[in-house]
Protein backbone atom coordinates (compact mmCIF):
# COMPACT_ATOMS: atom_id res chain seq x y z
CA UNK A 1 0.00 0.00 0.00
CA UNK A 2 1.69 3.36 -0.68
CA UNK A 3 1.00 5.72 2.03
CA UNK A 4 1.25 9.24 1.47
CA UNK A 5 0.67 10.64 5.14
CA UNK A 6 3.22 13.61 5.07
CA UNK A 7 4.80 13.25 8.72
CA UNK A 8 7.15 16.12 11.00
CA UNK A 9 9.57 15.49 13.05
CA UNK A 10 10.79 17.67 15.27
CA UNK A 11 14.19 16.69 17.24
CA UNK A 12 13.55 14.97 20.39
CA UNK A 13 13.98 16.54 23.56
CA UNK A 14 16.16 15.87 26.74
CA UNK A 15 12.38 14.95 28.21
CA UNK A 16 11.36 15.95 31.69
CA UNK A 17 8.11 15.42 33.67
CA UNK A 18 5.64 17.75 32.44
CA UNK A 19 8.23 19.07 29.75
CA UNK A 20 6.75 22.41 27.81
CA UNK A 21 7.00 20.59 24.39
CA UNK A 22 5.92 17.32 23.31
CA UNK A 23 8.92 14.79 22.42
CA UNK A 24 7.93 13.75 19.33
CA UNK A 25 5.46 15.86 16.69
CA UNK A 26 3.53 13.67 13.88
CA UNK A 27 1.74 15.94 11.09
CA UNK A 28 -1.35 13.74 9.62
CA UNK A 29 -3.17 15.91 6.39
CA UNK A 30 -5.19 18.53 6.77
CA UNK A 31 -8.52 17.55 8.43
CA UNK A 32 -7.38 14.43 9.16
CA UNK A 33 -6.95 15.50 12.64
CA UNK A 34 -6.56 12.72 15.83
CA UNK A 35 -9.56 12.13 17.98
CA UNK A 36 -7.87 9.58 19.80
CA UNK A 37 -5.34 7.45 20.20
CA UNK A 38 -3.97 3.56 21.36
CA UNK A 39 -0.57 3.10 22.25
CA UNK A 40 -0.08 -1.22 22.22
CA UNK A 41 1.23 -2.26 25.53
CA UNK A 42 4.88 -3.03 24.80
CA UNK A 43 4.82 0.57 23.57
CA UNK A 44 6.05 -0.32 20.05
CA UNK A 45 2.94 1.31 18.28
CA UNK A 46 0.46 3.73 18.27
CA UNK A 47 -3.14 4.22 15.96
CA UNK A 48 -4.97 6.69 15.91
CA UNK A 49 -8.16 7.51 15.07
CA UNK A 50 -8.33 10.03 12.67
CA UNK A 51 -11.24 12.93 11.73
CA UNK A 52 -10.62 11.82 7.70
CA UNK A 53 -12.39 7.65 9.25
CA UNK A 54 -8.67 6.41 8.79
CA UNK A 55 -7.00 4.71 11.68
CA UNK A 56 -3.07 5.38 10.64
CA UNK A 57 -0.86 2.92 13.12
CA UNK A 58 2.78 4.54 13.41
CA UNK A 59 5.72 2.74 15.10
CA UNK A 60 7.17 3.95 18.08
CA UNK A 61 9.77 5.67 19.11
CA UNK A 62 10.20 6.63 15.56
CA UNK A 63 7.04 7.68 14.14
CA UNK A 64 6.77 5.98 10.90
CA UNK A 65 3.88 5.78 9.42
CA UNK A 66 3.63 1.78 8.79
CA UNK A 67 -0.68 1.31 8.49
CA UNK A 68 -4.10 2.91 7.37
CA UNK A 69 -7.02 1.61 7.76
CA UNK A 70 -10.04 2.33 7.50
CA UNK A 71 -13.91 1.41 7.90
CA UNK A 72 -15.57 2.40 4.76
CA UNK A 73 -17.80 5.10 5.84
CA UNK A 74 -17.91 4.59 9.39
CA UNK A 75 -16.59 6.78 12.65
CA UNK A 76 -13.80 4.95 14.04
CA UNK A 77 -15.44 5.17 18.27
CA UNK A 78 -13.33 2.51 20.16
CA UNK A 79 -9.73 0.57 19.31
CA UNK A 80 -7.84 -1.37 21.18
CA UNK A 81 -4.27 -3.73 21.35
CA UNK A 82 -3.72 -7.06 21.67
CA UNK A 83 -1.73 -7.60 24.91
CA UNK A 84 1.69 -8.27 22.44
CA UNK A 85 0.48 -5.74 19.98
CA UNK A 86 0.15 -7.64 17.17
CA UNK A 87 -3.46 -6.96 16.71
CA UNK A 88 -5.15 -4.00 16.45
CA UNK A 89 -9.03 -4.27 16.34
CA UNK A 90 -11.01 -0.74 15.90
CA UNK A 91 -14.87 -0.49 15.92
CA UNK A 92 -17.12 1.94 14.16
CA UNK A 93 -20.07 4.13 14.89
CA UNK A 94 -22.31 1.96 12.96
CA UNK A 95 -21.36 -1.65 14.36
CA UNK A 96 -18.17 -2.31 12.25
CA UNK A 97 -15.13 -4.10 14.10
CA UNK A 98 -11.91 -4.95 12.26
CA UNK A 99 -8.91 -6.74 13.92
CA UNK A 100 -5.84 -6.32 11.46
CA UNK A 101 -2.46 -8.11 12.59
CA UNK A 102 0.36 -5.25 12.92
CA UNK A 103 2.33 -4.46 11.22
CA UNK A 104 1.12 -6.62 8.33
CA UNK A 105 -2.13 -4.88 8.10
CA UNK A 106 -3.23 -8.49 7.14
CA UNK A 107 -7.35 -8.23 8.32
CA UNK A 108 -7.78 -11.08 10.68
CA UNK A 109 -11.70 -10.93 12.02
CA UNK A 110 -14.56 -9.18 10.26
CA UNK A 111 -17.85 -8.08 13.13
CA UNK A 112 -20.85 -6.37 12.34
CA UNK A 113 -23.17 -5.49 14.95
CA UNK A 114 -25.84 -2.71 14.77
CA UNK A 115 -24.78 -0.62 17.18
CA UNK A 116 -22.12 2.12 17.79
CA UNK A 117 -19.17 0.39 19.21
CA UNK A 118 -18.20 2.11 22.42
CA UNK A 119 -14.76 0.21 23.48
CA UNK A 120 -13.38 -3.15 22.51
CA UNK A 121 -11.20 -5.88 24.53
CA UNK A 122 -9.25 -8.71 23.25
CA UNK A 123 -8.22 -11.73 25.44
CA UNK A 124 -4.40 -11.59 26.10
CA UNK A 125 -4.07 -15.19 23.73
CA UNK A 126 -6.25 -12.82 21.02
CA UNK A 127 -8.94 -15.86 21.06
CA UNK A 128 -11.78 -13.41 22.21
CA UNK A 129 -13.26 -10.30 21.59
CA UNK A 130 -15.13 -8.06 23.95
CA UNK A 131 -17.26 -5.57 22.73
CA UNK A 132 -19.54 -3.12 24.06
CA UNK A 133 -22.63 -1.72 22.02
CA UNK A 134 -24.28 1.53 22.89
CA UNK A 135 -27.22 1.23 24.53
CA UNK A 136 -27.03 -2.61 24.54
CA UNK A 137 -25.63 -5.30 26.15
CA UNK A 138 -22.16 -5.70 25.27
CA UNK A 139 -21.05 -9.55 23.59
CA UNK A 140 -18.35 -12.21 23.96
CA UNK A 141 -16.63 -13.23 20.76
CA UNK A 142 -14.45 -16.72 20.08
CA UNK A 143 -12.16 -15.07 17.29
CA UNK A 144 -11.08 -18.72 16.56
CA UNK A 145 -14.34 -19.70 15.69
CA UNK A 146 -16.42 -16.33 14.58
CA UNK A 147 -19.11 -16.57 16.76
CA UNK A 148 -21.27 -14.81 20.17
CA UNK A 149 -20.32 -16.73 23.17
CA UNK A 150 -23.08 -14.75 25.04
CA UNK A 151 -24.47 -11.32 25.56
CA UNK A 152 -22.68 -9.46 29.01
CA UNK A 153 -26.47 -7.83 29.96
CA UNK A 154 -26.61 -4.65 32.44
CA UNK A 155 -29.69 -3.79 33.58
CA UNK A 156 -30.24 -1.22 30.79
CA UNK A 157 -28.10 -0.01 27.98
CA UNK A 158 -25.07 -1.64 27.80
CA UNK A 159 -21.55 -1.25 28.61
CA UNK A 160 -18.92 1.82 28.62
CA UNK A 161 -15.73 0.10 29.37
CA UNK A 162 -13.94 -3.33 29.01
CA UNK A 163 -11.27 -5.11 30.26
CA UNK A 164 -9.75 -8.83 30.03
CA UNK A 165 -7.43 -9.75 33.46
CA UNK A 166 -3.68 -10.41 32.06
CA UNK A 167 -3.72 -13.82 33.41
CA UNK A 168 -7.03 -14.12 30.68
CA UNK A 169 -9.14 -15.61 33.89
CA UNK A 170 -12.00 -12.64 33.82
CA UNK A 171 -13.67 -9.88 31.83
CA UNK A 172 -14.74 -7.03 33.42
CA UNK A 173 -17.48 -4.48 32.05
CA UNK A 174 -18.18 -1.14 33.93
CA UNK A 175 -21.80 -0.55 32.67
CA UNK A 176 -24.16 2.32 32.11
CA UNK A 177 -26.38 1.29 35.23
CA UNK A 178 -23.43 2.29 37.09
CA UNK A 179 -22.11 -1.46 37.72
CA UNK A 180 -19.12 -3.12 37.07
CA UNK A 181 -19.90 -6.81 36.30
CA UNK A 182 -16.68 -9.35 36.66
CA UNK A 183 -16.91 -12.69 34.16
CA UNK A 184 -15.81 -15.78 33.49
CA UNK A 185 -13.45 -14.99 30.28
CA UNK A 186 -14.14 -17.67 28.91
CA UNK A 187 -17.57 -18.40 29.31
CA UNK A 188 -18.91 -14.67 30.08
CA UNK A 189 -20.95 -16.49 33.40
CA UNK A 190 -21.02 -13.49 36.00
CA UNK A 191 -18.75 -13.92 39.19
CA UNK A 192 -18.76 -10.56 40.90
CA UNK A 193 -20.79 -7.10 40.46
CA UNK A 194 -19.87 -4.06 41.73
CA UNK A 195 -22.80 -2.21 43.03
CA UNK A 196 -21.16 0.55 45.28
CA UNK A 197 -20.57 3.10 42.74
CA UNK A 198 -23.14 5.67 42.45
CA UNK A 199 -21.69 6.92 39.21
CA UNK A 200 -20.47 5.84 35.56
CA UNK A 201 -16.90 4.36 35.08
CA UNK A 202 -15.67 5.08 32.03
CA UNK A 203 -12.18 3.30 32.56
CA UNK A 204 -10.76 -0.04 34.03
CA UNK A 205 -8.08 -2.28 33.99
CA UNK A 206 -6.78 -4.58 36.00
CA UNK A 207 -3.69 -5.06 37.88
CA UNK A 208 -0.63 -6.91 36.75
CA UNK A 209 -1.57 -9.92 39.15
CA UNK A 210 -5.32 -10.30 37.82
CA UNK A 211 -6.19 -9.60 41.29
CA UNK A 212 -7.03 -5.99 41.42
CA UNK A 213 -9.24 -3.99 39.25
CA UNK A 214 -8.89 -0.09 38.84
CA UNK A 215 -12.14 2.00 37.87
CA UNK A 216 -12.47 5.63 37.52
CA UNK A 217 -15.18 7.82 36.03
CA UNK A 218 -17.67 10.38 37.10
CA UNK A 219 -17.07 10.25 40.83
CA UNK A 220 -13.32 11.57 40.11
CA UNK A 221 -11.80 8.59 41.94
CA UNK A 222 -9.78 5.72 41.25
CA UNK A 223 -11.46 2.72 42.57
CA UNK A 224 -9.64 -0.45 43.85
CA UNK A 225 -11.93 -3.67 43.36
CA UNK A 226 -10.56 -7.31 44.31
CA UNK A 227 -11.23 -8.94 41.38
CA UNK A 228 -12.08 -12.47 43.08
CA UNK A 229 -15.44 -11.27 45.23
CA UNK A 230 -16.38 -7.33 43.23
CA UNK A 231 -15.97 -5.76 46.92
CA UNK A 232 -14.01 -2.23 46.44
CA UNK A 233 -10.87 -2.00 49.10
CA UNK A 234 -9.65 1.38 48.50
CA UNK A 235 -9.97 4.45 46.56
CA UNK A 236 -7.57 7.31 45.25
CA UNK A 237 -7.69 10.30 46.40
CA UNK A 238 -10.63 12.23 44.77
CA UNK A 239 -9.40 15.01 42.33
CA UNK A 240 -11.51 17.66 40.83
CA UNK A 241 -12.03 15.99 37.73
CA UNK A 242 -14.21 13.11 35.62
CA UNK A 243 -11.78 9.71 34.84
CA UNK A 244 -11.73 9.01 31.43
CA UNK A 245 -8.70 6.55 30.82
CA UNK A 246 -6.90 4.33 32.77
CA UNK A 247 -3.33 2.13 32.12
CA UNK A 248 -1.55 0.05 33.72
CA UNK A 249 2.63 -0.35 33.23
CA UNK A 250 3.85 -3.69 32.67
CA UNK A 251 5.86 -3.18 36.31
CA UNK A 252 2.53 -2.83 38.37
CA UNK A 253 3.72 0.09 39.92
CA UNK A 254 2.15 2.82 37.81
CA UNK A 255 -1.31 3.64 36.65
CA UNK A 256 -1.76 6.30 34.11
CA UNK A 257 -4.90 8.36 34.20
CA UNK A 258 -6.40 10.73 31.47
CA UNK A 259 -9.02 13.12 33.32
CA UNK A 260 -11.55 15.66 31.70
CA UNK A 261 -13.45 18.53 32.50
CA UNK A 262 -17.17 17.55 32.89
CA UNK A 263 -18.31 21.00 32.15
CA UNK A 264 -17.11 19.94 28.36
CA UNK A 265 -14.68 17.22 27.05
CA UNK A 266 -12.86 19.72 25.13
CA UNK A 267 -11.38 21.77 27.92
CA UNK A 268 -8.02 21.63 28.83
CA UNK A 269 -7.29 18.79 31.48
CA UNK A 270 -4.84 16.86 33.21
CA UNK A 271 -2.95 13.42 33.31
CA UNK A 272 -1.56 12.12 36.70
CA UNK A 273 0.96 9.45 37.20
CA UNK A 274 -0.09 7.44 40.05
CA UNK A 275 2.33 5.16 42.40
CA UNK A 276 -0.14 2.29 42.81
CA UNK A 277 1.19 0.79 46.19
CA UNK A 278 0.95 4.62 47.83
CA UNK A 279 -1.67 5.55 46.11
CA UNK A 280 0.18 8.82 45.62
CA UNK A 281 0.56 11.30 42.95
CA UNK A 282 4.00 10.88 40.77
CA UNK A 283 4.00 12.97 38.36
CA UNK A 284 0.71 15.62 37.64
CA UNK A 285 1.15 16.12 33.81
CA UNK A 286 -0.82 19.65 33.18
CA UNK A 287 -0.28 21.95 30.04
CA UNK A 288 -1.86 25.11 28.54
CA UNK A 289 -4.30 23.89 26.07
CA UNK A 290 -3.80 20.64 26.01
CA UNK A 291 -6.36 18.06 26.48
CA UNK A 292 -4.86 14.32 26.30
CA UNK A 293 -6.54 12.43 23.96
CA UNK A 294 -4.54 8.93 24.99
CA UNK A 295 -1.81 7.49 26.81
CA UNK A 296 0.39 4.46 27.79
CA UNK A 297 4.18 3.23 28.11
CA UNK A 298 6.69 3.25 26.15
CA UNK A 299 9.58 0.26 25.71
CA UNK A 300 11.88 1.54 28.53
CA UNK A 301 9.04 2.12 31.05
CA UNK A 302 8.30 5.69 30.51
CA UNK A 303 4.71 7.40 30.29
CA UNK A 304 3.29 7.89 27.01
CA UNK A 305 0.79 10.92 26.52
CA UNK A 306 -0.90 12.22 23.42
CA UNK A 307 -2.78 15.09 22.57
CA UNK A 308 -3.68 16.92 19.13
CA UNK A 309 -3.51 20.35 17.84
CA UNK A 310 -4.73 20.92 14.34
CA UNK A 311 -3.08 18.51 12.10
CA UNK A 312 -0.67 17.41 14.58
CA UNK A 313 -0.16 14.14 16.87
CA UNK A 314 1.79 15.22 19.93
CA UNK A 315 3.32 12.37 22.24
CA UNK A 316 4.39 13.58 25.26
CA UNK A 317 6.87 11.47 27.11
CA UNK A 318 7.07 11.66 30.74
CA UNK A 319 10.28 9.94 33.46
CA UNK B 1 -40.73 19.26 -0.71
CA UNK B 2 -41.58 21.36 2.30
CA UNK B 3 -44.09 20.73 4.62
CA UNK B 4 -46.68 23.78 4.21
CA UNK B 5 -49.05 22.77 7.01
CA UNK B 6 -49.64 19.80 9.67
CA UNK B 7 -50.60 16.45 8.33
CA UNK B 8 -54.22 15.72 9.14
CA UNK B 9 -54.63 13.61 11.69
CA UNK B 10 -56.91 10.37 11.11
CA UNK B 11 -59.54 11.73 13.04
CA UNK B 12 -59.48 14.96 10.36
CA UNK B 13 -59.37 12.58 7.64
CA UNK B 14 -62.39 10.74 8.17
CA UNK B 15 -64.23 13.71 9.48
CA UNK B 16 -63.35 15.05 5.57
CA UNK B 17 -64.01 11.94 3.98
CA UNK B 18 -67.39 11.74 5.87
CA UNK B 19 -68.23 15.89 4.72
CA UNK B 20 -67.45 14.99 0.90
CA UNK B 21 -69.53 11.96 0.83
CA UNK B 22 -66.46 9.60 0.09
CA UNK B 23 -67.03 7.66 3.52
CA UNK B 24 -70.61 6.41 4.93
CA UNK B 25 -71.87 4.98 8.24
CA UNK B 26 -74.27 2.59 7.88
CA UNK B 27 -75.30 3.34 11.74
CA UNK B 28 -77.69 5.15 13.36
CA UNK B 29 -75.12 6.20 15.78
CA UNK B 30 -74.15 9.77 15.61
CA UNK B 31 -70.60 10.22 13.36
CA UNK B 32 -68.80 11.92 16.49
CA UNK B 33 -69.67 9.08 18.23
CA UNK B 34 -68.38 6.21 15.87
CA UNK B 35 -64.90 8.46 15.33
CA UNK B 36 -64.66 8.59 19.15
CA UNK B 37 -64.96 5.17 19.62
CA UNK B 38 -62.35 4.66 16.92
CA UNK B 39 -59.94 6.92 18.45
CA UNK B 40 -60.39 4.91 22.19
CA UNK B 41 -59.59 1.46 19.96
CA UNK B 42 -56.37 3.45 18.41
CA UNK B 43 -55.59 3.98 22.22
CA UNK B 44 -55.11 0.80 23.47
CA UNK B 45 -52.38 0.08 21.76
CA UNK B 46 -49.39 2.66 21.72
CA UNK B 47 -45.87 2.95 20.04
CA UNK B 48 -43.49 3.02 22.55
CA UNK B 49 -41.41 6.05 23.59
CA UNK B 50 -38.02 6.53 20.82
CA UNK B 51 -35.23 5.38 23.55
CA UNK B 52 -32.46 8.07 23.48
CA UNK B 53 -28.97 7.42 24.57
CA UNK B 54 -28.29 7.28 28.20
CA UNK B 55 -25.43 10.19 28.56
CA UNK B 56 -22.11 9.69 30.81
CA UNK B 57 -23.60 11.33 34.13
CA UNK B 58 -26.50 9.17 35.62
CA UNK B 59 -26.16 8.91 39.13
CA UNK B 60 -28.29 6.33 40.94
CA UNK B 61 -29.88 7.02 44.21
CA UNK B 62 -31.50 10.32 43.30
CA UNK B 63 -33.96 11.64 46.09
CA UNK B 64 -37.41 11.11 45.89
CA UNK B 65 -38.89 14.28 44.86
CA UNK B 66 -40.92 16.42 42.54
CA UNK B 67 -39.47 19.55 43.08
CA UNK B 68 -36.14 19.88 41.79
CA UNK B 69 -35.56 23.41 41.62
CA UNK B 70 -34.62 25.58 45.01
CA UNK B 71 -36.08 29.01 45.95
CA UNK B 72 -34.20 31.52 44.18
CA UNK B 73 -33.08 29.22 41.61
CA UNK B 74 -31.57 30.96 38.57
CA UNK B 75 -33.44 29.92 35.06
CA UNK B 76 -37.06 29.71 33.28
CA UNK B 77 -39.04 27.57 35.63
CA UNK B 78 -40.49 24.53 34.18
CA UNK B 79 -43.08 21.96 35.21
CA UNK B 80 -43.42 18.97 33.51
CA UNK B 81 -46.14 15.87 33.72
CA UNK B 82 -47.25 13.16 31.88
CA UNK B 83 -48.44 9.34 32.68
CA UNK B 84 -46.51 6.13 32.10
CA UNK B 85 -48.06 3.32 29.90
CA UNK B 86 -47.10 0.31 28.42
CA UNK B 87 -47.83 -0.69 24.64
CA UNK B 88 -50.90 -1.98 26.01
CA UNK B 89 -52.14 1.73 27.06
CA UNK B 90 -52.32 0.24 30.41
CA UNK B 91 -51.46 2.88 33.03
CA UNK B 92 -48.16 1.83 34.84
CA UNK B 93 -48.47 2.93 38.64
CA UNK B 94 -45.83 0.85 39.63
CA UNK B 95 -43.24 2.59 37.76
CA UNK B 96 -40.19 4.08 38.57
CA UNK B 97 -39.56 7.42 36.83
CA UNK B 98 -36.03 9.06 37.37
CA UNK B 99 -34.81 12.37 35.80
CA UNK B 100 -31.61 14.13 35.65
CA UNK B 101 -30.93 16.92 33.39
CA UNK B 102 -28.50 20.64 34.07
CA UNK B 103 -28.73 23.88 35.74
CA UNK B 104 -29.91 26.55 33.69
CA UNK B 105 -26.20 27.25 32.82
CA UNK B 106 -25.83 23.59 31.10
CA UNK B 107 -23.97 22.01 33.98
CA UNK B 108 -24.64 18.60 35.80
CA UNK B 109 -23.92 18.00 39.47
CA UNK B 110 -21.74 15.39 39.29
CA UNK B 111 -21.05 15.53 43.34
CA UNK B 112 -24.49 15.92 44.52
CA UNK B 113 -27.97 15.49 43.33
CA UNK B 114 -29.12 19.09 42.37
CA UNK B 115 -31.43 18.22 39.41
CA UNK B 116 -32.05 14.70 39.64
CA UNK B 117 -35.11 13.12 41.08
CA UNK B 118 -36.60 10.19 41.54
CA UNK B 119 -40.51 10.94 40.75
CA UNK B 120 -44.02 9.90 42.73
CA UNK B 121 -46.12 7.69 39.98
CA UNK B 122 -49.34 8.24 40.77
CA UNK B 123 -52.33 5.88 40.82
CA UNK B 124 -53.30 6.40 37.35
CA UNK B 125 -49.05 6.19 36.33
CA UNK B 126 -49.16 10.01 36.24
CA UNK B 127 -46.20 11.51 36.79
CA UNK B 128 -44.75 15.46 37.31
CA UNK B 129 -41.99 17.28 38.17
CA UNK B 130 -40.65 21.37 38.69
CA UNK B 131 -37.71 22.31 37.47
CA UNK B 132 -35.83 25.38 35.59
CA UNK B 133 -35.49 24.40 31.43
CA UNK B 134 -31.97 23.10 31.50
CA UNK B 135 -29.00 25.12 29.37
CA UNK B 136 -27.17 24.03 26.93
CA UNK B 137 -24.50 21.41 28.05
CA UNK B 138 -21.41 22.46 26.10
CA UNK B 139 -20.73 19.42 24.12
CA UNK B 140 -24.41 18.59 23.33
CA UNK B 141 -26.42 20.66 20.66
CA UNK B 142 -30.02 21.04 22.64
CA UNK B 143 -31.63 21.36 25.52
CA UNK B 144 -32.57 18.19 27.05
CA UNK B 145 -34.11 16.02 30.54
CA UNK B 146 -32.80 12.36 31.20
CA UNK B 147 -35.12 9.90 31.75
CA UNK B 148 -34.96 6.41 33.49
CA UNK B 149 -37.94 4.87 33.44
CA UNK B 150 -38.58 0.88 34.50
CA UNK B 151 -41.22 -1.04 35.65
CA UNK B 152 -41.91 -5.15 36.40
CA UNK B 153 -42.79 -6.57 33.46
CA UNK B 154 -41.22 -3.84 31.14
CA UNK B 155 -38.50 -2.94 29.35
CA UNK B 156 -36.33 0.03 31.14
CA UNK B 157 -36.40 3.03 28.83
CA UNK B 158 -33.94 5.42 28.46
CA UNK B 159 -35.03 8.62 26.72
CA UNK B 160 -34.55 11.96 26.71
CA UNK B 161 -36.74 15.33 26.69
CA UNK B 162 -36.21 18.05 24.42
CA UNK B 163 -37.76 21.11 23.97
CA UNK B 164 -39.88 22.63 20.74
CA UNK B 165 -38.48 26.01 22.18
CA UNK B 166 -34.91 25.77 21.64
CA UNK B 167 -33.07 28.31 19.74
CA UNK B 168 -31.44 25.71 18.16
CA UNK B 169 -34.63 24.38 15.72
CA UNK B 170 -34.75 28.13 15.31
CA UNK B 171 -38.90 27.88 15.41
CA UNK B 172 -38.82 24.88 13.28
CA UNK B 173 -38.35 21.61 15.32
CA UNK B 174 -40.09 19.55 12.41
CA UNK B 175 -37.85 20.67 9.95
CA UNK B 176 -34.61 21.68 12.61
CA UNK B 177 -34.56 18.27 14.64
CA UNK B 178 -32.10 16.90 13.34
CA UNK B 179 -29.28 19.53 14.31
CA UNK B 180 -28.63 17.22 16.98
CA UNK B 181 -27.36 14.46 15.85
CA UNK B 182 -28.60 12.70 18.75
CA UNK B 183 -32.07 12.93 18.47
CA UNK B 184 -33.03 10.37 16.42
CA UNK B 185 -36.52 11.04 16.79
CA UNK B 186 -38.98 14.10 15.97
CA UNK B 187 -41.70 12.61 18.83
CA UNK B 188 -38.78 13.80 21.69
CA UNK B 189 -39.30 17.02 20.71
CA UNK B 190 -42.27 18.29 23.05
CA UNK B 191 -44.14 21.89 22.52
CA UNK B 192 -43.99 24.15 25.62
CA UNK B 193 -46.93 26.44 26.20
CA UNK B 194 -45.82 29.24 28.51
CA UNK B 195 -48.18 30.01 31.47
CA UNK B 196 -48.75 32.35 34.22
CA UNK B 197 -48.32 35.92 35.10
CA UNK B 198 -44.93 37.83 33.36
CA UNK B 199 -43.66 37.65 36.83
CA UNK B 200 -44.33 34.07 37.55
CA UNK B 201 -44.05 32.67 33.93
CA UNK B 202 -43.24 29.04 33.60
CA UNK B 203 -42.49 26.54 30.26
CA UNK B 204 -45.27 23.96 30.97
CA UNK B 205 -44.08 20.55 28.86
CA UNK B 206 -46.08 17.26 28.91
CA UNK B 207 -44.52 13.94 28.11
CA UNK B 208 -46.12 10.58 27.93
CA UNK B 209 -43.74 7.82 28.28
CA UNK B 210 -44.77 4.16 27.07
CA UNK B 211 -42.81 1.31 27.68
CA UNK B 212 -42.29 -1.99 25.83
CA UNK B 213 -43.28 -5.37 27.47
CA UNK B 214 -40.84 -7.58 28.14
Amino acid sequence: MRLSTAMLFVPALLSAATTAKPERTITVPPGADVQFTAISPKGDFIAGACKDGQVRVWTLPGGELRQAFNLQDQVVSSMTFSNDGALLAVGGNRGAVKIWAIPSGTLKHEIKVGENVNALALSPNKTLLALARQEHPAQLWDLDVGRMLTELPAKFSGSLALAFSPDGQRLASADADTAIRIYEASTGAIRATVNDLLLETFAITFSADSKDLYAGGADKVISVIDASNGKVVSSFPKQSLVVGELHGSPDGKLLVALYFDEKSFRNPAPAIVWDIAGQSTQTNFSEPGVTPNGSGFSKNGRVLITSTSGSQLQIWSLR
Amino acid sequence: MPILRPALTRREILENCLALGSLAIASSTPAAAMLGAMQDRELEHRRPTPPNEIGPFYKKRAPETAMLRSPGDAGMPLAVSGQVFNTRADKLSNAVVEVWQTDHLGHYDLDGYRYRAKLPVDNNGGYKFDSVMPGHYPDRVCQHVHYLVTAPGHKPLVTQLYFSTDPVFEGDPDRNFGRDPLIHSRELVRPVVLSGDPKTIEAVVRFELVLELL
